[in-house]
């Protein structure tokens, strides 16, 4: 992946990495690399997750009590930290869904129809 | 705060392994390892600034900013030295004075005597209100049923001390003997350091022949001989056996003229001791020790009930109007209560110079904030938080005040060892010594000093607005409306500060110098003292001035020889000097005034030789002074001084008049009427006074038993120092007889001096103090203004522009600094008018709200705000029109 790659990328909103890391572990605990891994798949590689600034929100989120850390042996026998959804983390990932969608589509009027 | 919940290098383990996961998968993608790894890390990003992020997030950075403010707070003290030299010594100036009183205190009020119930202990002291006589001590029989019947005390011991002979050691030496039950020492739980103290082998009805000696007394007399128990040792001649030394802390727990030196046991009740009478008070005092439980409140209660049976049970012992009755008091405070005030006093002193002291580092602090706004400006707009600042700016007047506790506790160490020269008469003043509760209060007044200048220039400074900060920081002034008022106010507190001290200064010195300028009654210049003793020995076999004539003769024998010294003009003994409040104090009866004498009168009574008036240059008022002629066998004669006259008198010639002296039936015809010496202190009067002659001593010792103790003093008018004297004297006493002691050569001056000691040793402190209060005032004000005109001259140089004359922006300055000098002190005036009743124990002629101290001291200090305001005034009045031009 190239430098001229990653630029055309979109860069994420602030806030919305929480939203795309709790989404993420819907589907089952995973370590800090599956998650940006996850996020740049399922976005099609269109988002850009810088790495690095992945841990500090799974630090965050952690401290808030939404997801829960431990280590564990990856597929490819690593060690790796999986993290896992919370009882909470689900429903603050809910929350903050509804009130995204809310927002998109709120915005999404206000731009008017796509000119293609 | 100060554990992380989650380790760095568990963080760094995460950051590793997700590297290599997904070198890995791009290593799967068909790139080589080291392709793979650039690229992983490139997709992280900054590994270095994830794990900052990650160690900021745990928010536990206290601890590291800790030392981080510490580190800046030292950097920015070292490179300002001047105001960190100005700050420190002014703190510690205040935290030394702080620590080296508080020591005092600490030792003589607040720790407990060293003894073994300090709380259970208490003096036993009788009174006879009805006559205002206090401590008239204790008889044989009351002691008996303080011990027995009372019900209130576990133990009892009498003690009576005064002066002794000891004879055997070196030269004949003076020493104060404490006379107690054999129970003394096991009752205040002291033992002997070698040796034993008395026990139940000294319970003797008399004199027991064993004698414990103070380790001072070991050290001067015996040379530390550890062979020194079963030594021989004669006091009065009577021969004692030392048994014991006592360790080096042991003090006599009264008040004796010097400290206890030897140590006797009695039962108070055999020869030499007549046989025991309730009206017989041959213990000066006693101590008790409370039975467990019984608070002294309670236990006085009781005691007042016991008194007032005793009263009704002895009626003819105790007189309807003497109002006896028992007291009792803890030891600590009869140790220490008459040093309690000056002490408090000194106290309040220095509480207020620290005071004074934390406000002019606040104003420094205030000048130099507003020196680095700019930078406080920068870091806000930076994304330091306030807290954060405050933190680091507390940081800093913290280590500020440490420093200067430091320096403060050193110097009150210093100060410490001068503590022993003290000239006041202080109790347990040997016990002074720099302890861990004197450290820990030491470093609580070094903490609230730098939290209470720290904070207000914290808070201030902390709240500088960024953009007008750095917009006026740049032009290099900036001090809001509200930091200069803070200033003001800061001001005016030191002013009123500043007063309360001055004032409190003003009304001791007053105190001291009227008293200097008190007239003692006598011509005090040209008087030379010198003491000697004639022993009373228990064994009246070993007395050789049993006789009367002998004791007369030998007087006559000194005077003869002391008055052939060249340069003595007159010479002539007395039992007592003035301003001593040593005189005897005996019961006495006046023939035509029965009721008061009923009541149970006292009188200080002094027996002099015929010359002593005239030594002392004393006025007669009417009849005659003594004569060589008035002496034993002959109608007996008393002097009284005009008090007393005026009092038994007052409308009636005394002369003539007929007065008997305590317990024996003589008649003493008054002669003379002198003016008043002031025999007890130069603050003192009230006391009856009666002058006898010394030729008449077998008269006045059948009084009592206790006559002729004491020092006999003679005292010469002469052109010669004491120092010169002194060897002449005493060469021509231990002609006569070589086993007297002779003590005590000093002028009379001296005497007064040493009587005024502790009333100088707390004016001329507490007078220092406000010395220092004033200046630290004055530095406030001049500093302020200085500022201000430094800060404002832009503005000044615009109105002198626009053509303010020099003299109204001179003005301007000025009424600036008297105004808020003006403020403080009415602020203080009002607060020294509430604080200065409460040292009136200490004030002697002067009233609590003197007026001229209220005005002298509120003009001295607005002279010196106007002193103080007048530089800054004149530079303010001399800045150019043109600074307004240059500095826009």
């Amino acid at each position: 992946m190239s430098t001229q790659e990653a630029e055309s990328r979109l860069e994420l909103l602030q806030g919305t990495l929480d939203l795309l890391i709790l989404r993420t572990l819907i589907f089952g605990p995973q370590h800090g690399q599956g998650i940006a891994r996850a996020i740049q798949q399922t976005s099609d590689e269109e988002l850009l997750v810088e790495h690095g600034a992945l841990y500090p929100a799974l630090q965050r989120l952690e401290e808030r009590g939404w997801i829960s850390a431990k280590w564990g042996i990856s597929t490819n026998n690593r060690k790796a930290r999986f993290y896992s959804l919370t009882a909470a983390g689900r429903k603050q990932l809910v929350k903050e869904t509804a009130k995204w969608k809310r927002l998109s589509t709120a915005i999404g009027r206000i731009l008017g129809p796509e000119e293609t | 705060m100060f554990r992380r919940k989650r380790k760095t290098n568990d963080f760094g383990a995460e950051i590793e392994s997700h590297i290599e996961l997904e070198t890995e998968r791009l290593q799967e993608q068909g790139l080589t390892y080291e392709d793979a790894r650039t690229a992983a890390l490139r997709a992280f990003g900054n590994v270095t600034r994830a794990q900052e992020r990650f160690y900021e997030s745990g928010r536990w950075l206290w601890g590291d900013d800790f030392w981080h403010d510490i580190r800046y707070a030292l950097r920015m003290l070292r490179k300002q030295p001047a105001f960190t030299l100005v700050a420190v010594l002014t703190l510690a100036l205040g935290i030394g004075a702080n620590t080296a009183i508080f020591s005092i205190v600490n030792a003589v009020l607040l720790r407990s005597l060293p003894f073994a119930h300090p709380d259970r202990l208490v003096k036993i002291i009788a009174n006879n209100h009805g006559v205002g006589a206090r401590d008239v001590g204790l008889s044989v029989p009351e002691l008996d049923d303080l011990r027995l019947r009372a019900g209130v005390f576990e133990q009892v011991s009498a003690m009576a001390t005064g002066d002794t002979n000891l004879t055997g050691a070196q030269r004949p030496q003076r020493l104060e003997l404490a006379v107690v039950s054999p129970n003394y020492f096991s009752m205040l739980g002291a033992s002997a350091h070698i040796g034993r103290v008395f026990g139940l082998s000294d319970e003797v009805p008399g004199f027991a022949e064993a004698a414990v000696i103070s380790d001072s007394l070991w050290a001067s007399g015996f040379g530390r001989d550890p062979g020194i128990l079963g030594r021989k040792l004669q006091l009065d001649n009577d021969p004692y056996t030392i048994v014991g030394v006592l360790p080096p802390g042991f003090r006599h727990p009264g008040t004796a003229v010097t400290d206890v030196e030897v140590w006797a046991a009695s039962g108070y009740r055999a020869d030499p001791y007549p046989k025991p009478e309730r009206s017989l008070r041959v213990a000066t005092g006693a101590i008790g020790l409370l039975k467990p439980g019984i608070s002294r409140e309670q236990a006085q209660a009781r005691l007042d009930a016991f008194a007032a049976q005793l009263r009704a049970e002895y009626a003819t012992d105790y007189p309807a109007g003497s109002g006896w009755s028992i007291e009792v008091e803890p030891l600590q405070e009869s140790l220490v209560g008459n040093v309690r005030p000056m002490l408090l006093v000194l106290m309040g002193a220095v509480v207020l110079i620290i005071l004074l002291a934390s406000v002019n580092v606040a104003n420094l602090l205030l000048v130099r904030a507003s020196g680095r706004q700019r930078e406080m400006a920068v870091r806000l707009a930076l994304g330091a938080s306030r807290a954060r600042m405050i933190r680091q700016l507390l940081t800093e007047s913290l280590i500020l005040s440490l420093v200067s506790g430091i320096v403060g506790v050193l110097t009150a160490m210093a100060a410490l060892h001068f503590v022993q020269f003290l000239p006041a008469r202080i109790p347990r003043l040997a016990e002074v010594q720099m302890d861990w509760t004197v450290l820990a209060f030491a470093l609580l007044v070094s903490l609230l000093a730098g939290l209470g200048f720290g904070l207000v220039p914290a808070l201030q400074s902390s709240k500088a607005e960024i953009a007008l900060a750095i917009r006026e920081g740049a032009r290099g002034s900036g001090t809001s409306g509200k930091t200069n008022r803070l200033r003001g106010l800061l001001i005016a507190s030191e002013s009123a500060l500043a007063v309360v001290l001055m004032v409190g200064a003003g009304l001791l010195l007053r105190t001291f110098w009227g008293l200097l300028q008190e007239n003692p009654g006598f011509n005090r210049s040209n008087i030379v003292i010198a003491d000697t003793r004639i022993p009373v020995p228990n064994n009246p076999q070993l007395n050789r001035y049993a006789q009367p004539e002998s004791l007369n003769t030998f007087v006559r024998e000194v005077l003869r020889r002391v008055r052939a010294i060249p340069g003595v003009d007159l010479a002539s003994m007395t039992t007592d000097l003035p301003v001593t409040h040593l005189s005897q104090r005996f019961p006495i009866n006046i023939e035509d005034r029965p009721d008061e004498s009923r009541k149970g009168l006292f009188s200080e009574t002094t027996s002099v030789t015929p010359e002593y008036f005239k030594v002392l240059q004393a006025s007669l008022v009417r009849g005659r002074w003594f004569e060589e002629d008035d002496q034993s066998g002959k109608q007996p004669v008393v002097i009284v001084d005009e008090s007393t006259a005026r009092t038994y008198w007052p409308d009636r010639d005394p002369i003539g008049r007929r007065l008997s002296i305590g317990r024996a039936a003589t008649w003493w015809n008054v002669v003379g009427v002198v003016k008043d010496i002031k025999s007890d202190g130069l603050d003192q009067f009230g006391n009856p006074h009666i002058y006898t002659p010394i030729y008449q001593f077998p008269e006045i010792q059948g009084v009592d038993f206790f006559i002729g103790a004491g020092p006999l003093s003679v005292t010469v008018r002469t052109s010669l120092s004491s120092a010169s004297l002194e060897p002449q004297i005493r060469r021509e006493i231990k002609a006569i007889d070589p086993g007297l002691p002779v003590f005590n050569v000093r002028a009379m001056n001296e005497v007064i001096d040493s009587s005024l000691a502790s009333r100088r040793f707390s004016a001329q402190l507490v007078g220092v103090f406000a010395v220092v209060a004033l200046l630290l005032a004055s530095v406030g004000i001049y500093g302020l203004l200085a500022y201000t005109v430094g800060q404002r001259s832009h503005e000044i140089g615009v109105r002198m522009a626009l053509g303010a004359m020099p003299s109204t922006i001179g003005k301007m300055i000025v009424s600036r600094g008297v105004g808020l000098t003006g403020i403080g002190v009415v602020i203080g005036l009002i607060l020294s008018g509430i604080m200065a009743p409460m040292i009136s124990t200490l004030l002697y002629g002067v009233r609590p709200l003197d007026p001229e101290v209220f005005l002298a001291v509120p003009l001295i200090l607005m002279v010196v705000a106007l002193l103080a305001s007048y530089v800054p005034a004149r530079r303010a009045a001399r800045v150019s029109p043109s600074v307004a031009l240059r500095d826009s």
